[in-house]
């Protein structure tokens, strides 16, 4: 996990921050907890130290766990359909379709 | 050979009176307007034109203005009544949720098999769901109509 370059110098640094998730991204706040404590600690001891706000940026970023509920939950559901244990009107609960 | 000569034969000759004068001078085209006079109309026109469009246009304008006016003026309120809709489902979402994995072992809600989605933050915190968990419980057409709901259209 390689994140600033080899040699740092204000050349890098023009185009350092292009991309990120600090202008539009929902994860602005959890990536710049995240790099801070990186700054203050560097990679290696940050590697060990910051695993935690790693691990919520990394969530945020690829919504791994919030996709592994849905699995779970519908493979539930699926389950119970098939056994016949939800039936009818009871199958299913849609939202309305323009209020996401 | 003088008795051949007073046989009548046929010979091509002119038209009596000679032939009529050849026309070779140069005949150029009937021009209707002059350069200046097709300016003018071209002028005239476009004016008159003008006058009249602008009638409308300023009728169409003040449509338009009216009807955007009432488009902004209820935009608020009509992006609030769909917040309202989405807080009200993500609640039913969340009962439903228990409802169905009520049996499940290792399972709390909110959560996968007992670990939090985000660990810093406080429980209660609301975390938004994605597409595929607000639409967890739905039924798959009415997932398809929401997903591809701009090729319908």
């Amino acid at each position: 996990m390689s994140i600033s370059p080899f040699l740092r110098n204000p050349v890098t640094d023009i185009t350092g921050g292009l991309v990120s998730h600090q202008m539009l991204g929902s994860c602005q706040k959890q990536e710049i907890r995240y790099m801070d404590c990186l700054e203050a600690y560097g990679l290696d001891r940050g590697r060990v130290k910051c695993s935690e706000l790693f691990e919520d940026f990394h969530e945020c970023q690829t919504k791994t766990k919030q996709f592994k509920r849905f699995v779970a939950m519908r493979k539930e559901r699926d389950r119970q359909i098939a056994e016949g244990k939800l039936k009818g009107d009871e199958k299913y609960l849609s939202p309305r379709i323009d209020s996401f | 050979m003088s008795e051949a000569c007073q046989i009548a034969r046929k010979q091509d000759l002119p038209p009596p009176g000679g032939y009529k004068p050849i026309p070779f001078q140069r005949l150029p085209a009937k021009q209707y307007f002059s350069g200046y006079t097709m300016f003018a109309m071209y002028i005239g026109i476009t004016a008159v034109s003008a006058y009249l469009y602008n009638i409308n246009a300023k009728r169409i304008a003040k449509n338009e203005i009216e009807m955007r006016s009432a488009k902004m003026a209820i935009y608020p309120m009509l992006l609030a009544e769909r917040d309202r809709e989405y807080l009200k489902q993500l609640r039913r979402n969340r009962d439903a949720e228990a409802e169905l994995m009520r049996d499940v072992p290792g399972w709390e809600v909110g959560t996968y098999y007992g670990e939090r989605v985000y660990k810093l933050v406080p429980p209660d915190t609301l975390i938004e769901p994605i597409f595929h968990e607000y639409y967890a419980h739905s039924s798959p057409t009415e997932w398809f109509r929401r997903a591809y709901h701009k090729l319908r259209c």
